[in-house]
């Protein structure tokens, strides 16, 4: 029969049961499985994204990737992105950023960015503590902050950065074969020349020796 | 240990005595000579402020200590951890002082009254609400010789308070200006109603068997060992079972918190308070369930009376504030565990169910007071008590009334 | 040495020293004139409860503390929520929400209260008179002494001499609370 009743000191049991083995069998998969934040931070998933960041290969003042076509400023929607191009001693335009600022408080983490950039240069970050008490100046980035290196690129999302150093690497082979192929068609092809104009000279020469023994004959 | 028992009341001995020292000192450096009731007239206002300070004092700080041990306790039931941060400079204390944390933020928030509240009436309902809470503990017996008021009548005096808790309700309900918080404070007054009457009938039991209606008498009727508490005699068990249950829906506490049901009305009856007022209700409704649950400790489990006279020695205060702690865990543990009533289900419970098994109690406890011998007494009454609770149980909640013949009347 | 604590805390005060009458009774007359004057209906209820809780302290301060808790108990704790709700759920509710405390004073409307007050007090005044003195209230009055007060001794009152009332309350009470839910049902529609 059921005791009305008994239901409630059921339940009471299990919740009893759960009190007591929160203390005592705590490693448990199914316990606790609160993570202490500060001193435990979350395992981010690979794709997860929060700003944009700049490559550089080697070392930040010469292996940057960015040549400052300003794409990503045209494209990006919020129109968070800031850029002006370096020049050089004589004050012609190189291809490198002096300026390069990104207002992470407009940021909407949208990634167009990094789709339209033809060089591979500007991936997302993945870094979530970036608060600040100020509400403005602290909040926009300058290139020194937002240029990382391409190892520190491969740590936080490999996949994504074997794919990329990949596409860099075929397209590397590419120009190079195609820069080795043009050479040597360019060669074959003055080899061409040089061997048709040689050729044409003998005929000339010969035509020539030709025309000089003919008159001698008639004579006799 | 004598002097452990004796600790609280030697502290107070103690302190009068220094103010009369003190008072007689500035009598004989300033010269002023006090007539004979003047120094008696200080002593007893200074008695009972001690009494009231200290009260008032182990009260807030139990409150406090719930607060965050209640959420801790949750926690652990619900396998997570709870407050564990708010500590004292470099130590963490387990999360020990979060009250201190949440004390300072309802402090300094904004005091917000609606446009259109009654001004008056909003201002004064967290106080008809504390006030009289914060008069409930003073005839509990905490311990041998120490009550701080013996009244004849205290068990009325207690329920005379906690019925003035609805009026607060209501004014705080009404004086809104909104409409659901009028509405929380029906519900909340139907509920607390309806309640009122299964706590009185079942100390009213009690005050039939111990023949007085004096709280100090009713622990004593219980002393010598656990046997002789009321919870272990059949009519006690039913009405400790009922007044617990009351106590948590005067308490409006889980599984009756429909009234402050977060999910339900927002916060019903308390919507429009904010900062400190809101801090006062809440303060209010933890001191009113320490009291209530100080009541049926007092009136069930043998107030500050020891198990067993061999464990005597540890004192009585102890076992009384021991006892209270382990209700209060109850509570906490049967919030844990019950998901909330509607207010259907909870009024019908009440009426339906608890008033009759109140009323079986009490003719349990006259059978068991009027049996010649015990033998007798504990068949009668445990039958008259069980087979009411077995047919209520089964019979009462009939649920075909819900399925069947709803009704919807604005469908069409 | 504590004499006063002692008198303070003592079960009962007899006789009462006169401030100890004095301030209950002001607070009930006050209470009494504000629930009659105020406009807001709600107010006038709360008013009203403040003069029950007066006429509690009263109670307990004339040494009758078991009807002074009960007056507090019942009056307070139930009755007044009764007034409340029947205030809140008839039609007269939208008045009743206005905000206006004190209406303008009006001369004329005062004087009526006045002798409208002053005929209530003569007629209620000469009703307790004729109680109090008549030959048969003196006799069955109790003396009100430290024991008759006892919760004990009111309650042996209640179920030998005064049974026949007990009884004609509680058959009362439970029409009014049958003829409550019956209100309250819902209609069956055939």
């Amino acid at each position: 029969m059921n005791i009305p009743g008994s239901g409630i000191l059921k339940g009471m049991a299990v919740t009893a049961l759960n009190f007591v083995g929160s203390f005592l069998d705590r490693a448990h998969a199914k316990r606790l499985i609160t993570e202490q934040y500060p001193e435990e931070r979350p395992t981010l998933p690979e794709a997860s994204r929060s700003f944009p960041f700049l490559i550089f290969d080697g070392n930040p003042e010469t292996g940057i990737r960015c040549v400052a076509c300003k794409i990503c400023e045209k494209e990006c929607p919020p129109q968070c992105i800031y850029i002006v191009q370096d020049k050089d001693a004589n004050g012609k335009a190189i291809r490198r950023p002096k300026v390069f600022d990104i207002d992470i408080s407009v940021c909407m983490g949208c990634q167009i960015c990094v789709e339209v950039c033809p060089f591979e240069s500007i991936r997302m970050d993945n870094i979530y503590e970036v608060s600040s008490y100020d509400r403005f100046s602290a909040l926009v980035v300058s290139k020194d902050k937002l240029l990382k290196s391409n190892e520190y690129y491969h740590q936080i999302h490999p996949t994504e950065a074997d794919a990329t150093d990949a596409r860099i690497e075929a397209a590397r082979v590419k120009k190079t074969a195609t820069a080795k192929a043009a050479a040597e068609k360019a060669a074959a092809a003055k080899a061409a020349a040089a061997a048709k104009a040689a050729e044409e000279k003998a005929a000339a020469d010969q035509a020539a020796a030709a025309t000089t023994t003919q008159p001698e004959q008639p004579a006799q | 240990m004598n002097f452990l028992e004796n600790l609280p009341l030697a502290a107070k001995k103690l302190v009068l005595d220094l103010v009369e020292a003190a008072c007689k000192w500035a009598c004989a450096k300033t010269g002023i000579t006090l007539p004979d009731w003047g120094l008696s007239l200080i002593l007893s206002l200074v008695s009972v402020l001690l009494v009231i300070v200290t009260i008032i004092v182990v009260y807030l700080v139990m409150f406090a200590l719930m607060s965050v041990l209640e959420r801790k306790i949750l926690a652990r039931m619900q396998n997570r951890y709870g407050p564990n941060r708010v500590g004292f400079f470099r130590w963490r204390l387990w999360g020990l002082l979060q009250p201190v944390a949440d004390g300072i933020k309802m402090l300094t928030k904004e005091d917000i009254v609606p446009r259109g509240a009654d001004k008056i009436v909003h201002f004064l309902a967290p106080i008809v609400m504390v006030a009289p809470a914060l008069m409930l503990p003073a005839i509990i017996p905490y311990g041998r010789g120490m009550v701080p008021i013996e009244l004849a009548s205290g068990i009325l005096y207690f329920f005379a308070l906690g019925a003035s808790t609805e009026l607060a309700v209501f004014m705080a309900g009404w004086s809104s200006n909104n409409k659901y918080s009028v509405m929380g404070a029906m519900r909340a007054i139907a509920q607390m109603i309806s309640y009122e009457l299964p706590l009185i009938m079942s100390a009213v039991v009690v005050a039939l068997v111990a023949g007085s209606l004096s709280p100090l008498k009713i622990v004593e009727a219980q002393g010598g060992s656990i046997l002789n508490w009321f919870v272990c005699t059949p009519w006690g068990f039913v009405a400790c079972l009922l007044f617990y249950i009351s106590a948590l829906a005067e308490a409006n506490r889980c599984p009756f918190d429909l009234p402050e049901g977060e999910s339900e009305l927002v916060a019903g009856h308390l919507t429009e308070y904010s900062g400190f007022k809101y801090a006062i209700f809440f303060m209010a409704e933890y001191v009113g369930m320490f009291a209530i649950n100080g009541m049926l400790v007092t009136l069930f489990l043998g107030g500050f009376n020891a198990p067993a006279p061999f464990l005597s020695f540890i004192p009585s205060w102890c076992w009384f504030f021991g006892k209270l702690a382990f209700l209060a865990f109850s509570m906490v543990w049967v919030r844990a565990t019950l998901p909330r009533f509607r207010i259907d289900q909870m009024l019908q419970f009440a009426w339906k169910f608890m008033i009759p098994m109140s009323f079986a109690s009490f003719l349990s406890a006259a059978a068991w007071c009027y049996s010649g011998n015990a033998a007798l007494a504990w068949a009668l009454s445990t039958v008259i008590v069980g087979v009411p609770y077995l047919v209520l149980g089964r019979f009462c909640f009939t649920r075909h009334h819900a399925v069947d013949n709803r009704r919807y009347l604005y469908s069409e | 040495m504590h004499d006063l604590l002692q008198y303070l805390t003592s079960r009962h005060w007899e006789p009462a020293p006169e401030w100890l009458f004095l301030i209950p009774a002001l607070l009930m007359l006050a209470a009494g004139f504000a629930a009659v004057v105020l406009r807001n209906l709600i107010h006038c209820a709360l008013c009203l409860t403040l003069s029950f809780i007066a006429l509690g302290v009263l109670f307990i301060a004339l040494g009758a503390e078991f009807v002074g808790l009960v007056q507090l108990l019942v009056y307070v704790g139930a009755v007044s929520m009764l007034i409340v709700f029947a205030i809140l759920l008839t039609p007269a509710s939208e008045v009743a929400a206005s905000n206006n405390p004190f209406r303008s004073f009006n001369l004329s409307r005062a004087l009526n209260a006045a002798v409208g007050g002053f005929i209530v007090l003569l007629v209620l005044g000469g009703l307790l008179a004729a109680i109090a003195f008549s030959p048969h209230a003196q006799a069955a009055v109790l003396p009100t002494t430290a024991a008759t007060l006892k919760p004990a001794a009111i309650g042996q009152n209640l179920l030998t001499q005064t049974l026949l009332p007990l009884q004609g309350a509680a058959i009362l009470l439970t029409a009014a609370l049958v003829g409550a839910a019956l209100l309250a049902k819902e209609e069956k529609q055939s």
